[in-house]
């Protein structure tokens, strides 16, 4: 059956076995070229299908997932599903999500140019050899997907979209003698191969720095200063901002010390917050919600006034609290008018935050986190790289102390982060 | 041609192919405040090829597993390989051949448990921790079970069948104490399937009784005294410190990226009291949390000894890398789903247990603290780690004090395990064992003895 057909037989199936139902299909084509021992060593191409259904009957939900579109194994997946809903529980939250007007999304290229990616990827390796004699290469791919999902329910949503685009990763660490960095590491996605695999993301940034963290020192002592936190690292920060303050879970259990702001000044006003996978400059967006709805553009802080939770269908209904635009992602932090140069300059004593090794936060978003690829900074000039150095902080606090945001901005192709500075944060050595 | 019996298809492979049919299985059943919030399963089964043609790799795959999906992924790979040996002319040699015929099922021996008896049981714990601790403000109890189904052949002529399952039951218990939630996760289980745990729930109560009352100590700990201290690293941590921050730093890969332990082949890098094994599958005569018999390049598998009495004696390897390092692999080259490919990872990784009981070490402490639980780790090929720390004390003048609140742990491992002056008698391994992350994730296992040494913790 064609992916289209298999969801409308699903539908017609459940039509009269459960009271609602929503169902999808996606086949994925992935073509990925990998290094090991610092050389092109592995072409990999995968070919994964994905066959989804939930449904509803009586208030109870049953969801099943299979990698398999023939016809024996739908049946029996619809068997199943039908099998665990009446095994589940009564949840007056549960729903799918009502009719939209049908529509088709597509974006990227819909088939790779493996000898381009060679060559970049071997222009790749040649230029590290040569410009970056210190870096030695560990995972490092090139890949390109394409996929196409279908997803339709009993309300008569029926959307189609269809992605390609390229992915770069390349995890590295510097080594002179018995002396080496830290890893590090980048990352991004593309529509299209145009130029070479340094002029993308943060890369060429990080290998720099990263040439420059052999030789460590530590601080010596516990200090309040200011933190710089890179665009590699305001993508984890991010992260934990919504897990732990506007997701479901901590607003369902009301555990987040920001249930019930909607509307107020939470943040500094410096600090705005998109979440937007229809942005025309993410390259690995989406179009549709995993339950259902055409994703759109929203604003989550704005100028640091709490504008909108991260809530899927469930969660709002779970809360009483507005469903959001989009289920999060594709992050964007607008801009600021201080270029990087000038928030160094204006640092009296701190340290420039690359990335950050520890657990997660708290529900109250307490975090204590070892600093790595990172920089000291005193009277306005980057002394030297870090070891074993922590900052502690509040993640609601350190929102509310961002002092200055970059001019410069790195687009990753599925988030935009600027550089950051945040006030009056604990960072202490060994 | 049988799809369930790859040795049909031993004459199509050319040298040197590997062929795997796998089944990953995953069931997820949760519920929060007593409100089912997951209750899914799914099925990702495929087969994949991997051939090695002059020093280049091919690999395909595809989900579906008939005849003609195995004919092409074999055709695809080999076109692959083809690709890049077109590109890179490399002229190198195959590897030495691996031969084995073996089957390993762990499948449960029990009457399966329904969807539905499945969720009643773990609706009796809900229940239990709801009439009994009705302090408690978030209740998370839930049930993850993963099983792994490979069927492996090669162009060397290995047949390899294997059946892991494994099966978690986490509960996650929050209170609130001056305004502020805190929390305490427990994850019970190990290898088998859900009816070989779900038994009896008598059995869990005075587990979920322990973690309750450890996490009203927690709630009215103390922040500890920030800086280098000596510590005793109880089991649960020692294992995330020898998988994460030693184990990491000697797979052969990343010596090749970079890693320190590139520089300390044969020389010491921890006390005498600490040798340091990845186990394949078996710990005195039990078997572990994730044994593997056989790797997924048809090597069967033996224990690597990494640390023999403070003294770096090996890495793990593939067969790429160890025949850079002429050596022999030892099989831990693993992969995780049908569609990727095997890379080096670790099995079930250890301290070993010495001579000193806890008594004494906990005795021999006038001040410093007594981890017992970690969240996460992380770790880095500079062998500099950081853990959190989900529960522990202080130790006063050789006795167990307060309870502390969570905190970070960081260090050089390397140095750490210097520091290392005593090691307990007893071996505990983690029941559910880890996943560990690697461009791929992997079930792996992690355990040992509590060791005493010197950290850096997080505090005031």
């Amino acid at each position: 059956m064609a992916n289209k057909e298999i969801l409308k037989h699903t539908l017609a199936r459940l039509e009269k076995v459960v009271d609602k139902c929503q169902c999808s299909t996606s086949i994925n084509r992935k073509y990925e070229l990998n290094l090991e021992n610092g050389r092109i060593s592995l072409l990999r191409t995968t070919i994964d299908h994905n066959y989804s259904v939930t449904v509803i009957k009586d208030q109870k939900q049953g969801s099943i997932s299979i990698n398999k579109t023939d016809e024996q194994s739908i049946n029996e997946a619809i068997d199943n599903v039908v099998e665990i809903c009446a095994n589940s529980e009564v949840d007056e939250a549960y729903d799918i999500a009502p009719y939209q007007e049908p529509k088709t999304f597509v974006s990227g290229d819909l088939e790779p140019d493996l000898n381009k990616m060679f060559d970049l990827l071997q222009d790749y390796v040649d230029n590290i050899k040569t410009n970056y004699p210190t870096i030695k290469l560990m995972d490092t791919a090139i890949s390109f997907t394409v996929s196409t999902k279908h997803l339709m329910n009993s309300n008569g949503v029926d959307f189609t979209e269809t992605e390609g685009y390229y992915d770069f990763t390349s995890l590295f660490a510097a080594k002179e003698g018995d002396k080496s960095s830290s890893f590090n590491y980048s990352s991004y996605y593309v529509r299209k191969l145009e130029k070479d695999l340094l002029s993308y993301g943060s890369l060429k940034q990080v290998l720099d720095e990263t040439t420059n963290q052999i030789y460590t020192q530590g601080v010596a002592d516990k200090f309040k200063g200011d933190i710089i936190i890179t665009p590699d690292c305001m993508s984890m920060l991010v992260y934990f901002v919504v897990n732990v303050y506007l997701s479901n879970m901590p607003l369902i259990s009301k555990t987040s010390p920001l249930y019930n702001k909607l509307g107020e000044q939470v943040a500094s006003p410096l600090f705005t917050l998109h979440a937007a996978p229809r942005d025309e400059r993410i390259a690995k967006g989406y179009h549709v919600t995993g339950d259902g709805f055409e994703a759109k553009n929203m604003t989550i802080f704005d100028k640091g006034v709490l504008t909108s939770y991260v809530l899927n269908q469930y969660g709002a209904k779970k809360t009483g609290l507005p469903r959001s635009n989009n289920t999060g992602g594709c992050y964007i932090v607008e801009n600021g008018d201080t270029p990087l140069e000038d928030m160094i300059k204006n640092c009296k004593r701190g340290v420039l935050v690359h990335r950050i090794s520890g657990g997660n936060p708290n529900n109250n978003g307490d975090l204590s986190v070892v600093l790595k690829n990172s920089f000291y900074i005193e009277d306005g000039e980057i002394k030297y790289p870090l070891n074993e150095t922590m900052i502690t902080l509040n993640l609601k606090d350190a929102l509310a102390n961002i002092v200055e945001v970059s001019k410069e901005q790195v687009n990753f192709g599925h988030e935009i982060y600027p550089y950051v500075k945040v006030k009056d944060v604990l960072i202490s050595g060994k | 041609m049988n799809t369930n019996n790859l040795k049909e298809y031993l004459a199509l492979l050319t040298p040197y192919t590997e062929l795997r049919v796998q089944s990953n299985n995953i069931m997820s059943m949760a519920f929060l405040n007593g409100n089912m919030i997951s209750n899914s399963q799914n099925r990702i089964h495929g087969v994949s090829a991997r051939v090695y043609k002059n020093g280049s790799w091919g690999f395909a795959s595809n989900s579906v597993v008939n005849d003609a999906g195995i004919q092409a992924v074999l055709s695809e790979a080999e076109n692959n390989a083809s690709f890049l040996d077109s590109r890179l002319d490399l002229r190198k040699a195959l590897f030495n051949p691996t031969v084995g015929k073996m089957k390993k099922d762990f499948r449960s021996t029990k009457h399966p448990l329904s969807q539905g008896e499945i969720k009643e049981f773990i609706k009796l714990l809900d229940n239990y921790i709801a009439t009994k601790y009705p302090d408690v403000m978030q209740r998370y109890v839930g049930i993850q079970f993963l099983s792994m189904e490979k069927n492996l052949v090669t162009s060397d002529g290995v047949e390899f069948y294997s059946f892991i399952p494994r099966t978690a039951i986490p509960v996650q218990l929050t209170v609130v104490k001056d305004g502020v939630p805190v929390n305490l996760y427990e994850a019970f289980g190990g290898l088998g399937e859900a009816q070989d745990f779900l038994d009896n729930p008598e059995n869990f109560f005075p587990k979920i009784d322990t973690l309750y009352q450890e996490l009203i100590k927690k709630s009215e700990g103390v922040m500890p005294k920030a800086g280098l201290c000596e510590v005793i690293l109880a089991s649960d941590i020692a294992g995330i410190l020898a998988h994460e921050a030693i184990g990491h730093t000697t797979e052969a890969d990343l010596v090749l990226g970079g890693s320190i332990a590139a520089e300390y082949m044969n020389k010491e890098v921890a006390s005498p009291l600490v040798t340091l094994v990845d186990f394949a599958n078996t710990y005195n005569g039990k078997t572990l949390t994730m044994p593997i018999y056989m790797d997924d390049e048809g090597v069967v598998a033996e224990d690597v000894v990494i640390i023999e009495n403070g003294i770096l004696r090996n890495y793990m390897h593939n067969k790429e890398t160890a025949r850079l390092f002429g050596t022999e692999p030892k099989g831990n080259a693993r992969a995780w789903q049908f569609n990727d490919e095997p890379l080096i990872r670790m099995r079930n990784t250890a301290i070993l247990p010495g001579k000193d009981k806890l008594e004494d070490m906990i005795a021999s402490i006038e001040d410093g603290y007594f981890l017992t639980k970690t969240g996460n780790g992380q770790a880095d090929t500079t062998s500099e780690f950081t853990f959190s720390v989900n529960m522990g004390y202080e130790i006063k003048n050789g006795k167990l004090g307060r309870a502390i609140k969570d905190t970070t742990i960081s260090g050089i491992a390397f140095e750490v395990l210097k520091s290392v002056t005593m090691v307990s008698d007893e071996m505990t391994w983690a029941g559910t064992g880890g996943m560990c992350g690697k461009k791929q994730p992997i079930p792996v296992g992690m355990g040992g003895p509590s060791i005493k040494c010197k950290v850096n913790i997080g505090g005031e």
